[in-house]
């Protein structure tokens, strides 16, 4: 930081003014980039409606095989790990970095148990030949309860909206590894925690979808 | 630093606890109000009117919107804006089919 | 030196920056060296590696296409096999659509210009820019996988079942590859839309915006809300490929109708995510060779924005005959018709610009004439196409073909290459050939035309699109379409080797050739490392021709921190100094 002018700290790129402005910059950066994200999810969700009006007795009917108490403790999960990465944005701006780094651990810990959660879900079902698409192959005490002829669409659909889901979980947990260990060598302080808010914000979304999958999918009457 | 330098809004401890446990809560109503069996349209809706909710809490608080720049909340709902038309304009086609074309 | 004051009173001191015209230090001197360029996070350097990637895909596609066309100089067989045919003629739409139109004017001429007309020394996000690229090059790689594995002969569209039926690794590859571009398109209007925002340099607030910005704006708007839906589209495309998922696939008890939906909700506003920055040059280039204040300023600005919002309700136009319920056919049907207006509103505001303008008919100026005509009648047509009752007879048929030429090569293609000579100078820091300029462009108007408009006659008389073989009727149409399409070839020929040839012996531009009051024309060519050696504050509109020059050239006088502050740019100082 030694030479460079008080105004223009080591973390702010040339070309931007100040350090405010290239915070407010990443912000909104994420903001539309988050907008694509709900889009992207938006065309499952669009899927899902479409044939959710076409054939809601499926869905009463294939929502049965999915378990109500593991989905419901995922969403706890989840939302526990989105206070902690509200939690680690508070260390750093307060120049906690000690505080920081716990929270981030907390989360990225969450985030396991979320996954593991649903390694467990995935396993039980691809192990009754619930399986997506050219793998469906349910037993046949399975199939009486599935007796809907399109139910492996409804799967398709579910392994698609998880899976996706699950996936941005893998990335979350990648860049919070990465956040912890930058956190360790001192990158961020009160002044600068720019990688962890929007990070944050991404942690948050990937949160804010399950909070829509969990009643959409689970918690059909 | 210039004067534009607007502190960052930093939410205390209590705060998020207390948005945290009320998603907790709300993530037990819906599962409790799933059981009740409510009849079709009701369960669809009191299930998406307590997900909105958790929803808002989320986007406004652990997000911060309700600190942030009005531009940032403008984005959001710009995305749902966008997303209702996708699904209410598609299902002007699927709902409205002579023949449902899946049952050909 | 000036004063100049913002909107909220406060005071900036002001000189004037006037550009040199022997730079001796310029982005293209700066660093040096292959991997200089590969890791490069400038905005200019990227662009241009864009627009040489843009022209390598588009000499690949227009090759492709020439052949197509030599095809079809026979009623049978000419000289390839159907199925070849049938290879081609996709690879050529895929090629031209996402490697070509979709990237061209944002990601190469937009990321040259943008930060430069709005004073940043940069886009938002630099590095994000860069890994847009190398997105785009992995989304070609894969695109050519695909044709090692058998090829994809699904159309552009990849409609399902069939490309969900022939079941070819082709079809799964370049899904993917597709899938993968359109990342490099998203990052490209996430980094656009907040460097509009964030990055203006002092003065240049919302109406003072070039409107080539207002374009760049409303495409970026587009990109970040329609191809997010085609990413989705096709990786779910691809697991009904990998896995048979069955959300499309008739066969599987999917609905191969959802998937048209889907894809149209990008594809439709994909196609005014090729044409809107297109608007956004005319703008410029019209504007700079009448020396006149453009007409209805807001008008222009915000039809885009219109044209960004509509575009995304009419996507069922291109589902007439498709199945899909009458409701929503009547339903497109109308909102078709309301592009129109907003495209209409241009159209007139820019002639309106003309109206007593000194009009110099240089090479640029030339295109945005042809533009004017060619895009016109693409555009008319298109409302016929809109026409329910019209559509049922023409939808696939050449008449359509001839209606999307119309507007993406005769549009888009026209306002790129209108950009492109129109920046050349500043891009490059030197001039191009003026008279195998005109004479190029007269070529390829005379060329365009005579492969397309026969196009119109035989689609109206029945002739289907995409087929190998056709009935004698129709022989004399093909074959002055053909011959045409070699005239646009030789055009493109022509413009290649002046451009190429302007590199090494061209005679060298200086700061301003155009004097344009545009702020990308006020840093030396081809621009410093930085853009501009100071911080730019604009006090006049982009359009401004009455005022004189010096009042284009004003810079921050005390260098405090840097560039580019655009929501506030209430500076501190309060010396004022009278000019
Ligand atoms: C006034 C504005 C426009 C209107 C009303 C319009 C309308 C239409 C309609 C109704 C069709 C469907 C024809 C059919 O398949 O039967 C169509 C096809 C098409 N339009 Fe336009 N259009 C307009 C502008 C544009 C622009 C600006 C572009 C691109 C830059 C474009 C590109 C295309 C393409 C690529 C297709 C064919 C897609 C395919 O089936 O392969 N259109 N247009
Ligand atoms: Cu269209």
């Amino acid at each position: 930081m030694a030479n460079h002018s008080a105004s223009h700290p080591a973390h702010v790129q040339h070309h931007f003014v100040d350090s405010d402005q290239q915070f407010e910059s990443a912000k909104m950066g994420m903001w539309v980039f988050l907008v694509n994200e709900i889009l992207f999810f938006g065309g499952l969700f669009c899927a899902y409606i479409v044939f959710r009006a076409w054939y809601p007795e499926l869905f009463t009917q294939a929502a049965l095989e999915l378990n109500k108490l593991w989905g419901g403790v995922n969403t706890i999960v989840l939302i526990g790990s989105s206070l902690t990465v509200a939690m680690a944005i508070r260390s750093a701006q307060k120049n906690q970095i000690k505080g920081l780094r716990i929270n981030l651990l907390i989360t990225i810990a969450l985030a396991c148990v979320f996954m593991v959660i649903k390694y467990f879900e995935y396993e039980h079902k691809l192990h009754l030949g619930i399986a997506p698409g050219s793998f469906w192959n349910p037993t046949p005490e399975i199939l009486e309860e599935l007796s809907h002829p399109k139910a492996n669409i409804f799967f398709g659909i579910y392994y698609m909206m998880t899976g996706v889901h699950g996936l941005h979980v893998l990335v979350g947990i990648g860049l919070m590894i990465w956040l912890y260990i930058r956190a360790g060598k001192g990158h961020f302080s009160s002044e600068y925690y720019t990688p962890v808010e929007i990070t944050g914000l991404y942690w948050h979304l990937v949160d804010l979808i399950w909070i829509f999958l969990f009643p959409l999918l689970y918690l059909i009457e | 630093m210039s004067e534009h330098n607007h502190e960052h809004h930093v939410a205390t401890a209590k705060q998020l606890w207390l948005i945290g446990g009320g998603l907790f809560v709300l993530t037990i109503l819906t599962v409790v109000v799933s059981n009740l069996g409510l009849p079709s349209p009701f369960d669809i809706i009191s299930a998406l009117v307590i997900a909105f909710g958790k929803a808002y809490l989320v986007a406004a608080f652990f997000m911060g919107l309700y600190w942030d720049t009005k531009f940032n909340s403008l984005l959001l709902i710009g995305a749902l804006v966008f997303f209702i038309l996708m699904v209410t304009v598609t299902l002007l086609d699927t709902m409205y089919r002579q023949d449902v074309v899946p049952s050909f | 030196m000036a004063a100049a004051q913002s909107k909220n009173m406060t005071t900036l001191q002001v000189k004037r920056f006037k550009p040199s015209e022997n730079p001796t230090n310029t982005y293209l001197t700066d660093e040096k060296g292959v991997w200089a360029w590969m890791t490069t996070v400038d905005h200019k350097k990227i662009g241009l590696m864009y627009l040489v990637a843009v022209a390598f895909f588009f000499a690949l596609a227009g090759f492709l296409a020439i052949a197509l066309r030599t095809e079809l100089w026979t009623p049978a067989k000419t000289f390839i096999e159907a199925d070849t045919y049938n290879q081609l003629f996709t690879l050529h739409g895929a090629m031209m659509v996402f490697f070509v139109l979709v990237p061209s004017i944002p990601a190469a001429l937009g990321n040259f210009v943008l930060p430069m007309q709005l004073g940043a020394k940069d886009v938002a996000f630099p590095r994000l820019n860069l890994a847009s690229f190398y997105i785009y090059v992995i989304g070609a790689v894969f695109t050519f996988i695909s044709l090692a594995n058998n090829g994809f002969d699904t159309g552009w569209t990849f409609y399902t079942p069939y490309s969900s039926d022939t079941n070819s690794l082709g079809v799964i590859w370049v899904t993917l590859g597709v899938f993968i571009l359109g990342f490099s398109s998203i990052l490209t209007g996430t980094n656009f839309i907040t460097t509009i925002h964030k990055l203006r340099a002092p003065g240049i607030t919302w109406d003072k915006l070039p409107l080539n910005i207002w374009a760049l704006y409303a495409t970026s708007v587009i990109q970040v809300l329609a191809t997010p839906v085609l990413a989705i589209t096709i990786l779910l495309l691809s697991m009904e490929n990998i896995l048979d998922i069955g959300i499309f696939d008739p066969a599987k008890g999917g609905d191969p109708v959802l998937y048209q939906h889907f894809f149209w909700f990008y594809s439709h506003p994909a196609v005014y995510i090729m044409i809107v920055p297109g608007f956004g040059i005319i703008s410029e280039v019209i504007t700079t060779f009448s020396k006149k204040h453009i007409f209805g300023y807001w008008a222009i600005a915000l039809s885009s924005l219109a044209i960004a919002f509509i575009g995304f309700l009419v996507w069922g136009h291109h589902m007439f005959t498709s199945g899909q319920s009458a409701v929503a056919t009547t339903v497109f049907s109308f909102l078709t018709f309301l592009v129109g207006i907003p495209t209409g509103i241009k159209i007139l505001n820019w002639v309106a610009t003309l109206y007593k303008g000194s009009i110099e008919m240089k090479t640029p100026m030339l295109y945005v004439f042809i533009f004017l005509f060619l895009f016109t009648i693409g555009g008319f047509t298109g409302i016929m196409l809109g026409a329910l009752s019209v559509d049922i007879h023409l939808h696939d048929t050449y008449y359509v073909v001839a209606h999307f030429h119309y507007v993406m090569m005769g549009g888009t293609l026209m306002a790129l290459l209108a950009g492109l000579h129109y920046w050349w100078p500043k891009m490059t820091g030197k001039m191009y050939n003026e008279t195998l300029g005109k004479i190029s462009a007269v070529l390829i108007f005379i060329g365009f035309n005579m492969t397309f408009l026969p196009q119109f006659v035989m689609g109206a008389q029945g002739m289907p699109r995409r087929y190998y073989n056709y009935i004698d009727q129709f022989q004399p149409f093909h074959q002055t379409s053909t011959i045409g399409s070699y005239i646009l070839g030789a055009a493109f020929l022509i413009i290649l080797y002046y451009l190429v040839r302007s590199l090494f012996g061209g005679e060298k531009a200086s700061a301003n050739p155009w004097n344009s009051r545009g702020l990308e024309w006020q840093a030396t060519s081809p621009p410093d490392f930085h853009n501009f050696d100071h911080t730019p504050v604009v006090i006049n509109g982009p359009y401004d021709y009455h005022k004189p020059m010096e009042e284009f050239q004003l810079g921050l006088a005390v260098e405090h921190n840097g560039h580019g502050h655009g929501e506030h740019h209430e500076v501190k100082t309060d010396q004022t100094e009278k000019a």
